[in-house]
């Protein structure tokens, strides 16, 4: 049976064995030698390291970029906020340590410790744990002085976003507040406790704000001081920017537009720049940088005038007769328009069983192109609208920038609706029928524009039919759309008409008449609901507020080679021209005149 | 099959008390760097119970290789090696992607790691080629024998597991060391490897490249493994020459290495007991391996032989990398030390191989007298 294994007489390879043996010397002697290096030759060194200095790092917060308004006044800083970080190596029983902590600062136990098992993940060794990130004095003050009996409770100062004007720029600038769990799992980069922009430009332009956070390296004794600190890496601030916002002039508006509900927006028509961007009412944006408590949350989410909605871009509205600027240019590029040529108003027109009615119940007489759009007249545009129908009417919108998002650089944008056959089908199930036509003609029905399309439409008017971006930064450069596809007779038609809506002796916009200043406009009055008769005969100001119409006032206004497309709503503003108008008009002499008009006292 | 109670007299009975020795040497540094604290109010894991069930199962592995004869092992080579190809195959198609990599089968009741039985299947099969050999190795029977390794290391090499990969080819370079090749082929070997290795740098992944500079300047990256490496040499050579004895050591300052239980166990080690301490496992580690040298001379049959220096390269492999590594003389790479580091499947198969050398030493007398 062993031969079966037999291989011979050879005996294991000689040189093998000793080459073996040679290895485990070279072993034991290299590693000998590196041992002794470490722990006799340079032992006494290392172990003062260990005993008594700690190597530590810890992150260098980068404070998040300035933002300033166009003149260069400051509208976001950083100011110092103190956050209690957890050192859960130095910590000897964190379960008593977070009782602890919640005792002083009212925060849950349970909270501290689900921030807790969800950070400690995310905390390099030796890093603080941030526990709350924003202390107030006086927590910061009784922990100061307990400190010491309660190891690995660190406070840091860290920057924390503050808004000079909160509340006047909240729906551009939007806010910060600690990133969630979703977003830490997004960015390795964030940490608990850190800042991120949560809506608006902050939301927006994130990357070029935060900035990097830097790392130093120190040695701590063991009294905790530091010693020896090293910085690994600097931090790096958060860009520096320029709004094209000039806050005083958002501050007027704002202004004029306490106690209600509305939308102005100042739109540069040659560059696209805002100059102001202001919904009303607004809620204070550095009420989320310190953290939200869920009463404060639900009061703001619930508030029914709905602060936290930007009105200039997230809330749609019938334009009522501004519309009617964009039917009238509808009707000219499709040449189905004679401007010469008269309609006969008489205050109402029938279509099947249906009347429609004028707003001015006697009737405009003979009215032609123009006086059409300075006395806003129901009946010509129904006429016109029913020429032109639905598909060309929704073409040539969309081609104005209605129904679109304009591309704005803020989130949740809203496109508005411009109604088509296949859309009211799909949405209603129903047939596409004349009334719709003629409804859709005076800006009524199913139409929905935005504040900031409409100042973007108005703006394509007077600057040769360029419908651009609107722009927040100063330094945007223009960027062009698309064009509105009338050529240079056609935009003149309509600004002429504008501009006698102003100037003109029965024009509905007489109230912005500015002295040294071409300001053409148009009024809009947009039916929140049909009126019944009964509250048709009431005054104005006794149809409850939420029946009462919105008012719409879009203008141009241009001196020398600055123009500017104005675009404001009130909700139940009632009529146009008195709803909307002075603010308007407030605006205009502002951006000429340099004079603050104050909104007269109400009661 | 009567007990021969020869069998028991010529167990290499040093290397099975090492091997002990060295085990709870392992399970008590364990337990100073894991078991003993409850971090947080919450429990750690007590790696030390775990270990030392494992080292358990590992023992009784061992007893049971020690059962039957090693030679046996020769007829089965061939068919182990092409399982082992299959099973890397088949992880390959149906193996388990756990953290990127493709290295498991899942057998339902646990998850295998066929790269880990390439590494056993390795050194039975180059025993098996080499003791066959009379001559040193020329280039067309090195090639031969290289070429049968690199079936199975390329194969993990793929998955990719570049350590366990390089680990085979490094047991099998041992045992043909072992062996002895022409010194035609040495010398060419002796200069065409070194002039290759820089070439190899290509190969990389960048992670391995970071590591590799990251060891020729640690602050370089000083949040990751270069703050593995300076933490760790700080806690080895503050232990000085007599430690800081048991338990004292786990000072905040270790609690900082992830992996203060596996791959810088020693480091534990070293702070608590000094360089008496460490110079004490050191001489454990170099008697521990001479005695597979004693077995791999005593045997009485080249394949037996070739086994034992087999396994000594398995173990001396990992020695060399593990230590070089936490005493910052190598760049950081996982591979654990054996019998220190915690590890489950590491002390299985620590055990069964240890089983095979006592097997070759308990049967050295079957052919003498």
């Amino acid at each position: 049976m062993t031969h079966m294994f037999d291989n011979g007489n050879r005996q294991p390879p000689k040189a093998g064995l000793l080459l073996l043996q040679i290895f485990i010397l070279g072993l034991f002697c290299v590693f000998a030698l590196r041992l002794w290096y470490l722990q006799i030759h340079r032992g006494e060194e290392y172990a003062v390291k260990a005993r008594e200095n700690q190597l530590r790092q810890e992150p260098v917060f980068a404070p998040r970029g300035l933002i300033l308004d166009r003149n260069g006044e400051l509208l976001a800083v950083n100011e110092p906020a103190y956050a209690l970080g957890l050192v859960r190596e130095d910590c000897k029983d964190i379960k008593a340590t977070l009782a602890q902590v919640a005792h002083w600062t009212g925060v849950p136990v349970a909270e501290l410790q689900q921030r807790f098992a969800k950070g400690r993940k995310r905390v390099k060794p030796f890093e603080a744990l941030i526990l709350i990130p924003d202390l107030s004095f006086d927590q910061m003050a009784v922990i100061e002085a307990n400190r010491l009996h309660w190891p690995g409770l660190d406070i840091r100062v860290r920057p924390r976003r503050h808004y000079k004007y909160g509340t006047l720029m909240a729906h551009i600038l939007g806010y910060v507040s600690e990133a969630n769990e979703a977003e830490m799992e997004k960015d390795p980069k964030l940490a608990l406790g850190d800042e991120v922009g949560k809506q608006g430009l902050e939301l927006m332009l994130e990357r070029a704000l935060r900035g990097s956070k830097g790392r130093r390296q120190f040695e701590v004794d063991v009294n905790g001081r530091k010693l020896d600190e090293r910085v690994l890496r600097s931090p790096r601030a958060g860009q520096e920017l320029a709004l094209s916002i000039d806050l005083h002039l958002q501050q007027l508006i704002m202004d004029w537009l306490e106690g209600e509900a509305g939308a102005v927006v100042v739109m540069d028509a040659d560059t696209g720049q805002l100059h102001a961007l202001v919904s009303s009412p607004s809620f204070d944006s550095n009420a989320f940088s310190s953290g939200l408590s869920p009463e404060q949350w639900a009061t703001l989410r619930d508030d029914p005038m709905h602060p936290l909605q930007n009105r200039a871009i997230q809330s749609v509205y019938p334009p009522g007769s501004v519309f009617k600027l964009c039917v009238a240019g509808a009707g000219l590029s499709y040449n189905m328009v004679d401007p010469r040529e008269t309609v006969f108003c008489n205050g109402a027109l029938k279509l099947g069983r249906h009347v429609f009615r004028c707003w001015r119940r006697g009737g405009h007489g003979k009215v032609n192109f123009e006086r059409a759009l300075v006395e806003s007249c129901d009946v010509y545009f129904y006429k016109l609208g029913k020429k032109l129908g639905v598909d060309r009417m929704s073409t040539f919108a969309n081609a104005c920038g209605y129904g679109v998002r304009t591309g704005i650089r803020l989130p949740h944008e809203k496109s508005g609706n411009i109604a088509t056959r296949e859309w009211k089908r799909r949405r209603f199930g129903e047939r596409w029928q004349g009334g719709d036509d003629l409804n859709m003609a005076i800006g009524q029905g199913f139409t929905l524009v935005s504040p900031l399309q409409v100042a973007r439409f108005v703006a394509a008017m007077v600057n040769g039919g360029k419908l651009l971006k609107p722009q927040l930064l100063k330094d945007d450069k223009v960027e062009l759309l698309g064009r509105v596809p009338l050529n240079k007779d056609q935009l003149a038609m309509i600004r002429k008409a504008m501009h006698n809506t102003v100037a003109g002796a029965h024009g509905t916009a007489r109230r912005l008449r500015t002295k040294g200043v071409d300001v053409g406009g148009k009024t809009g009055t947009a039916q929140v609901v049909r009126l019944t008769d009964e509250l048709k005969k009431l005054k104005d100001k006794d149809i409850p507020y939420k029946y009462r119409d919105h008012a719409w006032m879009c203008a141009y206004a241009e001196k020398g080679d600055r123009r500017y497309a104005i675009a404001a709503l009130v909700e139940h503003g009632l009529h146009g021209g008195s709803g909307a108008g002075p603010v308007v008009k407030a605006v205009i002499e502002y951006l000429f005149n340099g004079v603050t008009l104050k909104r007269p006292e109400r009661k | 099959m009567a007990f021969d109670r020869r069998l028991l007299i010529y167990i290499n009975w040093p290397l099975l008390g090492l091997t002990c020795i060295l085990f709870f040497c392992g399970v008590l540094n364990l337990y100073s760097a894991s078991g003993f604290r409850l971090e947080d109010g919450m429990s750690v894991a007590p790696y030390y119970q775990k270990q030392l069930i494992w080292g358990l199962m590992g023992m009784f592995g061992m007893l049971f290789v020690m059962l039957f004869d090693y030679r046996h092992l020769r007829t089965m080579a061939w068919p182990l090696f092409w399982v082992t190809c299959i099973m890397l195959l088949a992880v390959f198609f149906m193996g388990k992607t756990i953290y990127g990599a493709r290295r498991w089968l899942d057998l339902g009741f646990m998850n295998f790691q066929p790269s880990e039985m390439a590494k056993i299947c390795i050194l039975i099969i180059g025993a098996r080629i080499l003791a066959r050999e009379r001559e040193s190795l020329g280039f067309t029977r090195l090639a031969y024998v290289v070429g049968v390794g690199l079936i199975p290391a390329g194969m993990v090499i793929r998955q990719p597991d570049l350590g366990s990969g390089l680990s085979i080819l490094m047991i099998l370079g041992g045992m043909i060391l072992y062996h002895g090749m022409t010194p035609r082929v040495f010398k060419t070997l002796l200069i065409t490897i070194p002039a290759m290795l820089p070439l190899s740098w290509f190969f990389l992944h960048d992670y391995q490249k970071q590591r590799i500079l990251t060891f020729l300047d640690p602050t370089k990256d000083p949040l990751g493994a270069g703050y593995h490496i300076i933490q760790s040499e700080i806690a080895i050579g503050s232990g000085r020459f007599w430690g800081k004895g048991f338990l004292a050591g786990t000072q905040s300052q270790l609690r900082f290495l992830p992996e203060k239980h596996t791959d810088f166990a020693v480091a534990v080690f070293g702070e608590e007991w000094g360089f008496a301490g460490t110079m004490i496992l050191l001489t454990l580690f170099c008697v521990f391996l001479y005695q597979m040298v004693v077995i791999a001379r005593d045997a009485k049959d080249m394949f037996g032989s070739y086994l034992a220096a087999g396994v000594f390269f398995y173990f001396f492999w990992q020695i060399l990398i593990n230590m070089g590594m936490v005493l910052g003389l190598m760049p950081v790479v996982g591979i654990p030390l054996p019998f220190i580091s915690y590890g489950g499947s590491a002390t299985l198969v620590n055990f069964f191989l240890i089983g095979l050398v006592l097997n070759v030493s308990m049967r050295r007398f079957l052919f003498k007298q």
